[in-house]
């Protein structure tokens, strides 16, 4: 794509006056705003920015503080249990349909319970391909897959990030207390 | 076996010197490393390095230091005990001998160049009889350096400029452009800035009349610091001392943007830690010949005689005190080159030319005219020189628009480009992609179309 004539806007730079072009005046100048913002962040001071991650995290913090909005944030997913502790999931296939990434992977069977006709014997999810955009989760008819505020699961390995069934339950059981279904 | 000559109390301060000073050196340059990012840091808003303690990761020394971060102290052992164990790794087709030698001929001269500093002015060495081999050495007033040669300043820029051969040669040895236009840069910057720092020195020179740095010492003791009577001189030799660092802003040498590195590209591990070194050792021996040279050495307050801080004094206490004090200022100027490299935008190569051949020379050519002038009329009084300093300040500053200027930033059209077409080329202004068809200012657009 070219860039239209009248886009350019044609920048002259002023010429340095007589203190400017003998540098040292501008360069103490600069001196000094490096300064202030040296003694003002001094030890975590008033003006430092950065977060001591592990001790302090986001979703703690108020959202003026540079906190997480926990209510909509999307992190990594679960799978919801009913009221028998059960998997909700039915195993319709919208999710992975619906997945702009291709991530989910549902190998359906036959349901052992009265109450619905399938159920996922598998239920894979390859969390490094998922670009997290919660698609899945608009998609599901019974609200059995959602996604949490967990963003610090972590592994060794490629495979050890593709969760399984049991791995998103797990999340569902660890995290229910803090996001209820 | 009779006692030989040269082991004199001399001899042995000197050998005590260099022993204490190298290892104060070389900590303290892994320590500067730790400053320059935490200094860097609170400049930035952020906080730096406060997590790395002393465990070195072991279960047992863990426990021992729970809920103590040393603020971070030992972030800079754990970056050279990372480069000790990091592989060394030599790209094929270079040169093998002088890619190794490279980092080793950097570090020695910065290790070198600190001999002649008078880290503790005079100390009364009390005399003994050697246990063992039965030698006398006679008491006598020694100076605390590792080298006493009567050329001091000399044999200071002399080694101080042999840095550059560490940098050419790991330039040259690595068989890389970048790397190599990185050595030509700093060999460049080099002499361009070795002038007007040895016209610097020269002016101390013809001011104090020796080329001792513990003469120096003294003529400040009785006539005031030399950065009080000479500002000029004083802010150019640090100037020349920032250019002969390779410290920004003139670090072009190992600019990241267009040279990926410069001359250390190739290197790895230790090899690339030693460059590291040798640029923070050459920091602090450049810093302590400036607070030798221009801030009184190791005298606290100006025209002030402090008790304990006396040429008089010498005492093992008061050596001790004038390292902490002359040490004390190197390290506070070391503070003041990480602040400049941190608020310093990198000067572009040809503006540190300019610089050099047409500021920083001629501007230290008038002022060695003018302190030799000062010098044989005798007016060698703080107010006196300070008076010519601030007169040749206005001078210059009344004189410089009318000096003719060398017109840098200058547009070089490139012809047959779209901004600067051939003659009779006729140039698609308008762009006659689909994606404009439905644009309201396409109408617009095309009436333009030559």
């Amino acid at each position: 794509m070219t860039i239209r004539d009248q886009d350019i806007v044609q920048i002259r730079t002023a010429k340095a006056d007589r203190l400017e072009s003998i540098y040292l005046p501008e360069v103490i100048k600069g001196f000094g705003t490096t300064m202030r913002h040296f003694f003002t962040s001094f030890g975590a001071g008033k003006t430092s920015k950065t977060m001591q991650y592990p001790e302090v995290r986001r979703e703690d913090l108020k959202l003026e503080d540079g906190g997480m909005e926990v209510k909509n944030f999307r992190g990594f997913h679960r799978l919801n249990r009913d009221e028998q502790g059960r998997v909700k999931c039915v195993a319709c296939m919208m999710c992975p349909t619906i997945c702009p990434a291709k991530c989910i992977h549902i190998e359906a069977a036959a349901s052992p319970w009265d109450d619905r006709e399938k159920y996922p014997a598998k239920f894979e999810i390859d969390e490094l391909r998922c670009i997290y955009c919660g698609m899945c989760e608009e998609a599901c008819p019974v609200d059995a897959i959602e996604l949490t505020q967990a963003y610090d699961i972590v592994g060794l390995s490629r495979s050890e990030m593709v969760f399984d069934k049991e791995k998103l339950l797990r999340i569902y059981d660890e995290t229910v207390a803090k996001k209820p279904m | 076996m009779p006692k030989p000559d040269f082991l004199t109390a001399q001899f042995l301060t000197n050998a005590i010197t260099i022993g204490i000073v190298v290892h104060v050196l070389l900590v303290s340059a892994g320590l500067s490393i730790y400053l320059e990012r935490k200094i860097s840091a609170y400049m930035q808003d952020r906080i730096g390095p406060n997590r790395t303690g002393f465990d070195l990761g072991l279960p047992l020394l863990k426990q021992l230091f729970r809920g103590f971060g040393f603020w971070g102290l030992g972030q800079s052992l754990a970056d050279g005990l990372k480069m000790f164990l990091k592989e060394d790794y030599t790209p094929r087709n270079v040169d093998k001998v002088l890619f190794m030698l490279a980092p080793g001929i950097i570090v020695i001269p910065a290790l070198m160049s600190f001999a002649v500093i008078p880290w503790g002015g005079t100390f009364a060495f009390p005399g003994f009889v050697m246990p063992v081999l039965g030698w006398e050495i006679a008491a006598a007033d020694v100076q605390v350096l590792g080298a006493n040669v009567s050329i001091g300043l000399i044999y200071m820029l002399a080694v101080a400029s042999l840095g550059i051969y560490g940098v050419a040669l790991g330039s040259w040895a690595s068989n890389n452009k970048y790397s190599f236009l990185g050595g030509l840069r700093a060999s460049a910057q080099m002499l361009s800035y070795e002038i007007p720092m040895g016209l610097c020195l020269m002016t101390v020179l013809l001011i104090t009349g020796s080329l001792l740095p513990s003469a120096i010492i003294d003529w400040q003791i009785s006539n005031g610091w030399l950065i009080i009577s000479q500002p000029i001189a004083g802010v150019m030799l640090f100037i020349c001392m920032l250019a002969e660092c390779n410290r920004a802003p003139f670090d072009n040498a190992e600019c990241e943007g267009e040279l990926v590195a410069g001359y250390h590209t190739e290197y790895g591990s230790m090899r690339f830690g030693l460059f590291a070194l040798a640029e923070y050792i050459h920091m602090i021996t450049n810093s302590a010949l400036f607070a030798t040279v221009f801030l009184g050495g190791w005298t606290l307050i100006p025209f002030v005689p402090v008790p304990g801080l006396r040429p008089e004094d010498v005492g093992i206490v008061a050596v001790l005190a004038k390292f902490a004090v002359l040490f004390g200022k190197a390290a506070l100027l070391v503070c003041f080159m990480i602040a400049i490299r941190w608020t310093l935008p990198r000067l572009r190569y040809d503006q540190v030319m300019q610089m050099g051949w047409q500021a920083m020379i001629p501007l230290s050519l008038i002022i060695v005219i003018a302190n030799a002038f000062l010098t044989f009329y005798g007016l060698t009084s703080t107010v006196a020189m300070l008076v010519a300093n601030v007169a040749i300040l206005a001078v210059i500053l009344a004189v410089q628009p009318f000096l003719p200027r060398a017109n840098t930033n200058r547009k070089i059209r490139i012809a047959g480009s779209r901004f600067s077409p051939l003659e009779d080329e006729i140039v698609q202004a308008a762009p006659a992609a689909a994606y404009a068809a439905d644009d309201p200012r396409r109408t617009q657009v095309t009436t333009g179309v030559m």
